[in-house]
């Protein structure tokens, strides 16, 4: 327990769910195990569309390839989200004032600020387009943006365990 | 656009960046070069994750030992009675560089059984 943290992260580590996960012999492992398993499929998912909206896999209608990998992104990122939490939780007053997990957080936010101007931005001009039409510019920017955001999140979940 | 790339790049080398410079809590910050060994009664014990820890007093010093997950713990028979309260154990294991009389802990002898912790 990290006296100085936010109560209410204090609290949280404190309540029968954080004893719980910390105390079992199963919970905190398959939540960890499952964070990664999630992450790869999220990555996988994220690639392909990112790789899509930068002009690759052109032979193929980019919204509907897109619309494919992001149902496979939604349910990665939930199942991350659920884990992640279970984790969290454990040690919330110690990770909250963690450097790494502060940037991934920051990270993240960015992630789905990125994420909206893609739904709403970007992805309205590229509905109708067909197999090999150039992309427009503002969607390689996305992408890139996209990659390395999660490509950092990824890099302080990571690193969390090393401050 | 190149600003954009850039600024991203930035972004995200940036986690690795401090890593280096501030990292802490990784078994990095363990002096291996300068192992000790502790023994005592245990004062206190928390068997959970991420890793048990309990503590005991040594010399008039009172030691916090970080010993292992504690799936791997019950699988190599570390189970929570074997670091019970009151139970002596002697530690052999490395001193934090950064935590004041804080340990982790590479093997624990208890009534004379050795439980490797890595």
């Amino acid at each position: 327990m990290t006296e100085g943290a936010p109560a209410i992260f204090v609290a949280l580590e404190a309540s029968g769910i954080g004893a719980a996960i910390r105390q079992s012999r199963w919970l905190y492992m398959v939540s960890n195990i499952g964070h990664i398993v999630a992450l790869t499929f999220f990555a996988g998912a994220i690639a392909v569309m990112d790789v899509r909206l930068i002009g690759g896999f052109a032979g193929t209608p980019p919204a509907r390839i897109i619309g494919q990998a992001r149902r496979v992104a939604i349910a990665a990122l939930a199942a991350l989200a659920l884990t992640g939490a279970a984790l969290f939780t454990a040690e919330a007053s110690h990770v909250v004032l963690n450097r790494a997990f502060q940037l991934k957080t920051a990270l993240i936010a960015l992630g789905l600020a990125n994420v909206a101007w893609v739904e709403f931005v970007i992805l309205p001009q590229i509905k109708r387009l067909q197999d090999s039409s150039p992309m427009p510019s503002g969607a390689r920017t996305a992408a890139i943006v996209s990659i390395a955001t999660w490509l950092g999140v990824a890099i302080c979940g990571r690193a969390i365990a090393y401050f | 656009m190149r600003t954009k790339i850039v600024a991203t790049a930035i972004v995200a080398a940036s986690c690795l960046a401090t890593a280096g410079a501030l990292a802490h809590h990784g078994w990095g910050s363990y002096d291996a070069a300068n192992p000790v060994t502790v023994q005592g009664a245990i004062a206190t014990s928390k068997y959970e994750n991420p890793h048990a820890t309990i503590t005991l007093s040594d010399a008039g010093k009172v030691w916090t030992i970080t010993l292992a997950p504690t799936f791997r713990m019950s699988a190599r028979g570390a189970t929570e009675d074997v670091v019970a309260i009151g139970k002596t154990v002697s530690a052999f294991g490395y001193p934090s560089t950064v935590e004041k009389d804080e340990m982790r802990a590479e093997r624990i002898t208890v009534d004379g059984k050795t439980y490797e912790l890595r």
